[in-house]
């Protein structure tokens, strides 16, 4: 499979904060990547430079085999739907419809004007008087309809309830199995998306934490918990994340290599193991050095390696 | 298609609003002067002139500004490049200076040919300067345009790529700029002689002659900050 | 999808337990990958993985241009693993718990003879 996107040690920093901190990756053709982490992770920034948006500090980005810097026929083939993303106020949802329309070379009108249908979007109120969820919901239109090769979402969701985020959710995977093109999601509800990605990239204070297949995550953090010396016994082969222990009993979650069998094994050693949704993992590992989780008194809690 | 192109219909899907401020404000402010010299006595040596033109000028200059802060982010958004986006912006603009001057210079026709509007109102001629040339005269009504509508475009990306501090350094500048000169000129006392030399000026030196001179640099300044700046 | 094991190894196992009960037949024809990943709101790459695996060991099998169908023979096959799967999954912890609570494995088998008399 070809690279879409390929970054090189890529640094950005302004006003002494370092957004990116030489991160490098690539981003196989034609997949839905995760891109996930928290809030001031350096998602947006990251995106902001592959879409030719903002300037790196220093590295190499190539998106189709090309700087995007004023590239046209890279941006061409590109949509990056932003959660912050403002509009001329003279617009009303219809002429917002129509500037997409008139840009991206793959446009889908009649798939746009169903979106708009199943969001319920009021096409001739001015962006201005749209609600927070229905600006959201705009975007969504946009960036699905649009069927370019390479779609940003960047938290597209802000502001919408359950129901709308399932049907983005099934209109992006409907489509996306009609017409497959490279996605990037970023997203930090993770538990909602963990089921669509393929590929997972984590970033964490500007470091990338993840570069990895979301089938091989699975599995791969586990919470163990029983009497000490037993859970010792099971970890022996896993990195430490977290631990917390009451009395003789230690819960103890752990990343390693943990197959069907470890199930049995812990069972055989009296032990109760639960395997961490792709949500707890990126939680355990982005919070690893960050000690200041509140415990009760009689229980210690810390995370150990990151 | 032209991606230049793409820009410029881009800024015109909502047509109705970018030609009904400018025209709307303009044709209000007509009406208003018709009405009220038309109840004003109607005696021959009484010729009204108004400054209403001047408001489609604010109302177009307002727009270019826009067009910076509003437009811009939102074509970047949808993967148009800087360079792309300001051509098409230029074009766009440019494309409606011509045409409102055509407008412009088509009313002021009629309004000779009517005695002002049957009130002697002087609404769109030009008082103060007289253009015979008809090439010249079309030009006196473009040229402002394109001036007012490149020093909201290079104000506006002032703002945009370096925020309130670059626009208060700007501003700064301008007026210790034109306090300098103003103090140079009261030492000197060079003020009868630039009296002298505006009221040389041709009217259309000063309406089309200037106004390309100082646009020109301006559409290039703008195009080096656009190309670094960021929605 | 809800437990953590590897998406594509669940829905290997979803089709296997409809080969099981009967719903999908031998020589009938397996719901697509799109319709799958469509379904149970799953990446399609992940689907495909899924049925691949089934077709690797032999319980699936392709007919170009049509569509994946189920083997004959691949519900006697896949009972055979299962019933060596079940002394593992469910009678090894049964009696690791029994003996924890000090129950013989005579007592053990009258309790499963009451409960399979009761049903």
């Amino acid at each position: 499979m070809s690279a879409v996107i390929a970054v090189t040690d890529l640094t950005k920093r302004y006003r002494g904060v370092t957004a990116l901190d030489g991160i490098s990756f690539s981003l196989a053709e034609n997949r839905i990547h995760g891109l996930l982490g928290r809030n001031g992770a350096g998602k947006t920034t990251l995106m902001q430079i592959l879409t030719g948006q903002h300037f790196a500090t220093s590295g190499q980005v190539s998106v189709f085999g090309q700087h995007p810097y004023e590239n046209e026929q890279v941006l061409a083939r590109m949509s990056f739907i932003k959660e912050s993303q403002t509009y001329p106020t003279n617009l009303r949802v219809t002429h917002v419809l129509r500037a997409a329309r008139l840009v991206y070379p793959s446009w889908n009108e009649e798939f746009a004007q169903r979106l708009v249908e199943v969001f319920q979007l009021p096409r001739g109120r001015n962006v201005r008087k749209l609600s927070r969820g229905m600006l959201s919901a705009l975007g969504i239109v946009v960036g699905l309809a649009s069927r370019a090769p390479l779609t940003f979402f960047d938290e597209p969701y802000l502001g919408l309830d359950a129901v709308a985020r399932q049907h983005f959710y099934d209109h992006l995977l409907a489509d996306y199995t009609e017409h497959p093109r490279t996605i990037v999601l970023s997203t930090h509800l993770i538990d909602e998306v963990s089921d669509l990605i393929e590929h997972v990239l984590l970033l964490d204070r500007g470091r990338l934490l993840l570069d990895v297949e979301a089938e091989a995550l699975r599995g791969q953090v586990v919470t163990v918990s029983g009497p000490v010396a037993a859970v010792q016994e099971f970890a022996r082969t896993g990195t430490e994340l977290h631990r917390a222990s009451l009395g003789g009993t230690t819960r103890l979650t752990v990343r390693g290599d943990f197959g069907p069998a470890a199930q049995d094994r812990a069972r055989a050693l009296g032990l109760v193991l639960e395997a961490s949704s792709l949500q707890d993992i990126v939680v355990r590992l982005s919070t690893a050095t960050d000690s200041s989780t509140p415990t009760p008194a009689g229980v210690t809690s810390e995370e150990t390696i990151r | 298609m032209n991606r230049t192109l793409i820009v410029a219909r881009l800024q015109f899907v909502a047509w109705c609003s970018v030609v009904g401020w400018p025209w709307g404000i303009l044709m209000l402010s007509f009406l208003i002067n018709v009405a009220l010299f038309s109840t004003i006595g109607d005696s021959e040596d009484f010729e009204p002139r108004t400054g209403g033109l001047v408001s489609i000028y604010i109302v177009m200059f307002i727009a270019s500004i826009n067009a910076i802060t509003q437009d811009f982010p939102f074509a970047l958004g949808l993967g148009v490049s800087r360079r792309s986006f300001y051509l098409g912006n230029v074009l766009n603009y440019a494309g409606q200076a011509i045409s409102y001057a055509a407008v412009l210079y088509l009313l002021a026709v009629i309004e000779e040919a009517t005695d002002g509007w049957g009130v002697n109102l002087l609404f769109f001629g030009l008082p103060f300067l007289v253009v015979d040339n008809p090439v010249l005269r079309f030009l006196s009504f473009a040229l402002p345009f394109l001036l007012l509508g490149f020093v909201g475009i290079a104000i506006a990306l002032v703002f945009k790529r370096w925020g309130v501090n670059g626009m208060l350094t700007l501003s700064t500048t301008a007026l210790a700029g034109l306090g300098g000169l103003v103090v140079l000129a009261n030492w000197r006392g060079w003020w009868s002689v630039i009296g002298g030399w505006l009221a040389d000026q041709p009217g259309w030196a000063l309406l089309v002659g200037w106004p390309a001179l100082l646009t020109l640099p301006l559409a290039g300044i703008s195009y080096l900050i656009i190309r670094r700046a960021t929605p | 999808m809800e437990d953590s094991r590897p998406i594509f190894l669940q829905i290997a196992e979803l089709l296997e337990n409809s080969i099981l009960d009967g719903t999908l037949a031998e020589e009938g024809q397996v719901p697509s990958t799109n319709e799958l990943a469509a379904f149970h709101r799953i990446n399609p790459a992940t689907a495909a993985k899924g049925v691949n695996k089934l077709v690797d060991d032999g319980t699936l099998y392709k007919k170009r241009g049509i569509g994946m169908f189920v083997s004959s023979g691949a519900r006697a096959k896949l009972r055979g693993r299962r019933r060596d799967e079940f002394a593992r999954q469910y009678v090894q912890p049964l009696l690791t718990e029994a003996r924890k609570l000090g129950i013989e494995p005579a007592e053990l088998k009258n309790m499963i003879d009451a409960k399979g008399e009761s049903r």
